[in-house]
């Protein structure tokens, strides 16, 4: 029987080291959520499982140009108390939040959300209507990425052999502004979304909305930004025809697939729905802030 | 898997330990094996159902997601650690006086969550304890009780624990008899203990709904796999490689025989030790399949030229029932309102936190079954029908039972373990992954339904005509009983003249379909309450009003034409939620005239019945109470308790019978070869036919003890160290018992009681007394709808409940209170789809956050037949709830759901639908 390499550096360069050197299959154990259920099904046989709850570049919250840089294997719960995420970014907040139960958020990081690349994943697309950025590590230096470009397909991430990403970084939050994030499920927790919705909007000194953008999630094999949607917001104050707008262009870019959580036209209707809402929700905090 | 064992050193409900361990092994697997700590209980292995909560420096983690190499100098704390200096903790105090535990599986779970949540806040609220348990999944209890348990550590109110006196037993909110082992670790589930040197097993199972296939050979797999002692097959069964329910219907075998019929169907098991039986993976197994298209549905199996899954089964009909009372045609067809309608819905599964477990050992020429199980008397003879040995050499012994729901009335684990250890004379255990349980252990039966019924312009009801499908799935197993259940209620519990009603059921590919809280009828009462509505609402009546107005009443014949003598309550549950349906009605009302955003509000109403015992046969109870040479007195009861707290309410029957306090009487249950056939844990009959049973031992010893005391009827019983002292008036006798000739069990004094439920077999058209008794019941729901999204909430249930007279009404409320949150997920969620949802993720049970306010209302109309006037409750909880959802939906928006579960999208479409005939 193959025996399976555990390895818990505490630098992100022996981590890259151990990495590059590994042969066979890697993966990364953050918060073990996802992995666990995938070993205990046998769904992926790793010959090294590389622990990065040791290196402490990854486990900190810290402030960053106005904006926050997020350890990649934060939990959930350690990010639901950190109150300046909170205040800045709450629809970001509220995404993660929503990942599992009580238990599962105890253990479940944003990182691990974001590279297990379920097009479910219900941080992804509040983390992409905020503009967040990954930042990633490897055997050729760090770069940082939009988060859009990081998921590629179910269960497919941009990152070369060798390379992890090390934190996310929630830009400065402008004045005016505000997100949230919905996420559609037929019960009330502990569930995979049928559709997320994250939204992020700015509203200029006369009320109208000058910055927006728009994500989808569980729509399309990963999460979408959609462009479209935004545009119909910006320049307008956010009135029930622009919302309508922003519903048919959240609606239209939605390509969903039948499955038993609902039909496929189901799926896009809700699109359009949860998209509005969420809208209305960020135009809340934006007149608030 | 398998990895480098290293040490990792933490600190385990307060003590340093160091535990070698694989650093990603899970901790709760950790915990289990390697520790003994086995109070931390295993349910999805996936983080769906936090039955292995543990507390991580404070915080609560499923131990099954937790790679132990990450506990490494921290601190854990499992159920075990609650209690302190043998002392449990006021939250276990609390848990064990609510009545929060039923099975318990979920218990350990719901203990670190809440015990988590008070350490960071000693006065949480109600909404903050629901978000605190949210990522427990708990399958009895409706979540009800358990919130109440620990609202009662912040606030503690009221005496709930009453201690009752002599003859004050039955009726008591008396806590469970046997409940403090739940609420510390120490009860022993079926995945729990298991001889030391037992081997393990593991069923390789078909990925195929339908195949052909052909075996082995295993050289290479023994070769590779030095730890794996042997594959069983067909072949090694030694007696008859068939089981199944009824005793001359044998038609599933343990292992498969050259062809698999669904997917999930057991082909071989490996036997050996945990390292090889589990880490052979089932591609690697030497079956070579050849899959043939699947016969998927009612339509695929009916359709000219389907397959047929058995040859003993013409058309793939498994059988056919039918009651016919009067001319139903002629007296629709001179009725002044007819309605119609079709319903369907789909497989659901039991979801019990408890996969199926346990272990086997052979002792010569006998064998001896631990495992969870409903039914062990059923258990034992199917266990020796497959050895082919006596039934007497088969013992079985129960384990705590963590759910069963009618899902363990069928043999799982059972004939595997007995057959490995028979055949090798080593103990055997098997665990059930939850995976493996969803797959092939039985579903509710799928179904589509047609009916009919008419009524008179001022709303009497006059004929209905029924007619409903039954996917079987592969096999017979509680097939039978269905088609007969059916349609015997499926007027549901009204005075119709006129009924002809036929139910089928039929094979397909699928997993067989089998017990299921309340066998068909909660299908059937989704179409027959819709159509009273549907009545109600044509002729302008009130829909309560509608079927106040046609209740079976005492007097009356029901579609059997079995005239109802006694304890028909139904009236007196439909006045009961009068006051709450003319609010609920009036608050939806003045809600939706002011809504101006997407939610919808409205209220249902429907009600049940539902026969008490097995349909039209025999199901008799025998119980013995024994008292032994030293004064103790002990209950022998064979009456399976699955939660439902049967061990607590047999001995509250038997105190009160014997006239003695509860505390005097102590409890052997399950183990066949101590306690008598009390039947199966089913058919809501444990409390009645057994409750009698119980009864009639109690006042047989009583008698007895009253004649050797040679004393009067009013006479006092005491047990004292080896003595009986029987006070009467002034005079006092005293007996010593340790002169008295050993008659059972060691017992120098044995009372013996048996009940059979009178009831007549059904003739040629359905007609005769199949149940002595019926439940009754009748429930509201008030519910929101989003409009937009097609989402249902259910705000509100209201639940009258006919129960003759409630043993304890604590425990009723609990069967209840569990049996409104299946009906709930039946009416919006559940739906169990082979392949695809075979995990507690992709299979949404309701958990604490869908449960609704529920307010419950006892109406004891008694049943001269049972004691104390008791009857059962267990299947009729479930029955009403999702069609008064359903009716709550209609209200709300004008759709009419025909089809569970009521999804979003579902209802969604509905809601579109009605608009566009509205148009």
């Amino acid at each position: 029987m193959e025996q399976m390499r555990y390895e818990a550096p505490d630098t992100v360069d022996a981590a890259v080291a151990l990495l590059v050197g590994a042969g066979g299959e890697t993966r990364i154990l953050a918060g073990g959520t996802d992995l666990l259920v995938q070993l205990r099904a046998e769904w992926i046989e790793p010959d090294l499982i590389l622990d990065v709850k040791k290196i402490p570049e990854l486990t900190e919250i810290s402030k960053e140009n106005g904006g926050f840089r997020i350890g990649a294997a934060v939990t959930g719960a350690e990010l639901g108390e950190h109150l300046g995420v909170k205040k800045a970014w709450p629809g970001v907040v509220e995404a993660v939040e929503l990942i599992g139960s009580v238990q599962i958020q105890s253990r479940a990081t944003m990182g691990g959300n974001l590279c297990n690349a379920s097009p479910a994943a219900d941080s992804v697309p509040a983390l992409i209507a905020a503009g967040a950025t990954a930042a990633i590590a490897g055997p050729n230096g760090r770069r940082e990425i939009p988060v859009e470009d990081v998921g590629t397909g179910p269960g497919r991430t941009c990152l070369a052999k060798g390379e992890i990403v090390t934190s996310i970084f929630l830009p400065s939050r402008p004045a005016h502004s505000g997100d949230a994030y919905l996420r559609f499920i037929p019960r009330t927790e502990m569930d995979i979304a049928v559709v997320g919705a994250g939204v992020s909007l700015t509203l200029d000194g006369g009320g109208k909305c000058s910055a927006a953008r728009v994500a989808l999630g569980a729509v399309a094999e990963r999460a979408l930004l959609v462009d479209a949607a935004a545009r119909a917001l910006i320049g307008t104050p956010v009135d029930d025809a622009a919302l309508d707008n922003l519903a048919k262009a959240a609606s239209a870019a939605a390509r969903p697939i039948d499955d038993k959580r609902g039909t496929k036209e189901y799926r896009i209707k809700v699109s359009g729905v949860l998209a509005r809402r969420a809208a209305q929700a960020a135009l809340e905090r934006a007149r608030q802030s | 898997m398998s990895g480098l064992e290293r040490e990792i050193a933490f600190t385990l409900n307060g003590k340093a330990t160091v535990t070698a361990a694989d650093p990603v092994r899970r901790l709760a697997d950790v915990l289990r094996r390697d520790l003994g700590l086995t109070g931390t209980k295993i349910g999805c292995d996936a983080g769906d159902c936090g039955a292995c909560t543990v507390l991580l420096d404070g915080a609560q983690v499923c131990a099954c997601m937790t790679p132990v190499a990450q506990v490494a100098g921290r601190e854990v704390v499992t159920v075990e650690g609650l209690a302190a200096g043998g002392k449990l903790s006021a939250l276990q105090e609390a848990f064990h006086l609510h009545g929060a535990a039923q099975c318990g599986i979920c218990t350990p779970g719901m203990l670190m969550a809440a015990a988590s949540l008070l350490r960071r806040n000693e006065a949480p609220d109600e909404g903050e304890i629901r978000d605190a348990l949210g990522g427990v999944l708990c399958r009895c209890t409706g979540y009800s009780k358990i919130v109440e348990a620990v609202m009662g550590v912040v606030s503690p109110g009221g005496n709930l624990l009453k201690d009752p006196g002599v003859g004050e037993a039955v009726g008591a909110r008396v806590p469970k008899t046997d409940g403090l082992a739940l609420l510390d670790g120490g009860a022993i589930f079926g995945a729990d203990r298991a001889p030391e040197d037992a081997l393990w097993l593991r069923a390789v199972r078909s990925p195929h709904a339908s195949a052909t296939f052909t075996l082995g050979p295993f050289d290479n797999l023994h070769a590779k796999w030095p730890g794996l002692v042997k594959v069983l097959t067909a072949a090694d069964v030694t007696g008859n490689n068939g089981f199944g329910i009824y005793p001359d219907i044998k038609d599933q075998p343990v292992l498969a025989v050259g062809e698999v019929r669904f997917r999930g169907e057991a082909v071989v098991a490996l036997v050996g030790d945990y390292g090889a039986v589990h880490g052979i993976r089932d591609e690697d197994v030497p079956i070579a399949y050849e899959p043939r298209v699947p016969v998927v549905g009612l339509d695929a199996a009916l359709g000219a030229g389907a397959r047929q899954l058995h040859q003993a089964y013409p058309g793939n009909i498994l059988a056919h029932g039918l009651v016919k009372k009067g001319d139903a045609a002629a007296a629709l067809a001179a009725s002044d309102i007819v309605v119609e309608g079709a319903f369907e819905t789909g497989f659901v599964e039991h979801a019990y936190i408890e996969p199926e477990a346990g272990w086997a050992r052979r002792r010569g020429g006998r064998i001896e079954v631990a495992s969870s199980t409903q039914s062990p008397y059923m258990d034992r003879d199917e266990v020796a029908q497959i050895i082919g040995i006596a039934p007497d050499a088969v013992r079985i012994i129960p384990t705590a039972c963590g759910g069963g729901f009618g899902g363990k009335l069928d043999i799982a684990v059972q004939p595997l373990v007995a057959l490995a250890a028979w055949v090798l004379d080593r103990p055997v255990r098997c665990t059930y992954t939850r995976i493996e349980s969803m797959a092939s252990t039985t579903k509710r039966h799928p179904s589509r339904i047609k009916a009919r019924f008419g009524c008179t312009q001022d709303g009497l009801l006059t004929a209905h005509t029924f007619d409903g499908d039954f996917d079987t799935g592969a096999y017979v197993s509680w097939g039978l009983t269905v088609k007969d259940r059916v349609p015997v209620h499926s007027t549901g519990p009204y005075h119709v003249p006129a009924v002809l009603a036929n139910a089928r059921g039929v094979f397909t590919n699928a997993p067989p379909s089998g017990a299921f809280r309340g066998f068909g009828v909660p299908q059937a009462s989704i179409a027959h309450e819709a159509l009273m509505d549907g009545m109600a609402e044509r002729i302008g009546m009130d829909p309560l009003e509608f079927r106040h107005k046609n209740v079976i009443r005492t007097g009356q014949a029901t579609a059997t034409g079995q005239v109802l003598e006694a304890s028909c309550g139904l009236a007196a549950c439909l006045d009961e939620l009068r006051p709450h349906w003319r609010k609920a009605r009036a608050d939806s009302a003045a809600f939706n005239a002011r809504a101006n955003g997407a939610a919808r509000r409205g209220a249902g109403i429907a009600c049940c019945w539902y026969g008490c015992g097995n349909t039209s046969m025999s199901n008799p109870s025998t119980m013995h109470v024994g008292v032994a040479p030293d004064g103790a007195v002990t209950l022998y009861s064979g009456a399976q308790d699955i939660g439902q707290g049967t061990n607590t309410t047999m001995v509250q029957c038997v105190a009160d019978a014997l006239g003695i306090e509860m505390s005097g009487v102590g409890l052997v249950w399950g183990d066949t070869g101590l306690t008598a056939d009390a039947g199966k844990s089913s058919a809501s009959r444990q409390a009645y036919v057994s409750g009698n049973a119980a009864k009639r031992a109690g006042e047989d010893l009583r008698r007895q003890i009253l004649r050797l005391a040679n004393v009067g009827e009013d006479a006092r019983i005491e047990f004292g160290s080896g003595r009986l002292i029987v006070r009467d008036g002034d005079a006092v006798r005293e007996i010593g018992l340790s002169t008295l000739t050993p008659l059972r069990a060691g017992d120098v004094l044995v009372g013996e009681g048996t009940f059979d439920p009178p009831t007549s077999p059904l003739d040629g058209n359905g007609q005769g007394a199949p149940y002595a008794t019926y439940g009754f019941a009748a429930q509201m729901a008030e519910v929101e709808v989003d409009m937009e999204l097609g989402l249902v909430r259910v705000r509100r249930v209201v639940a009258a409940h006919d129960v003759g007279r409630a043993i304890n009404p604590t425990q009723v409320e609990g069967q209840i209170q569990g049996g409104i949150a299946q009906g709930l997920g039946f009416a919006l969620m559940e739906e169990f789809i082979p392949g695809r949802t075979e995990n507690l993720h992709d299979y949404l049970i309701p958990t604490i956050g869908d449960m609704p306010e529920i307010e419950v209302i006892l109406v004891e109309d008694p049943e001269p037949t049972g004691p104390w006037g008791a009857k059962g409750v267990g299947e009729h909880a479930l029955i009403p709830t999702a069609p008064a959802i359903f009716g709550a939906i209609y209200a709300a928006t004008g759709a009419r759901m025909t089809r569970a579960p009521a999804m979003p999208d579902r209802v969604r479409a509905a809601i579109l639908a009605a608009k566009e005939g509205a148009a």
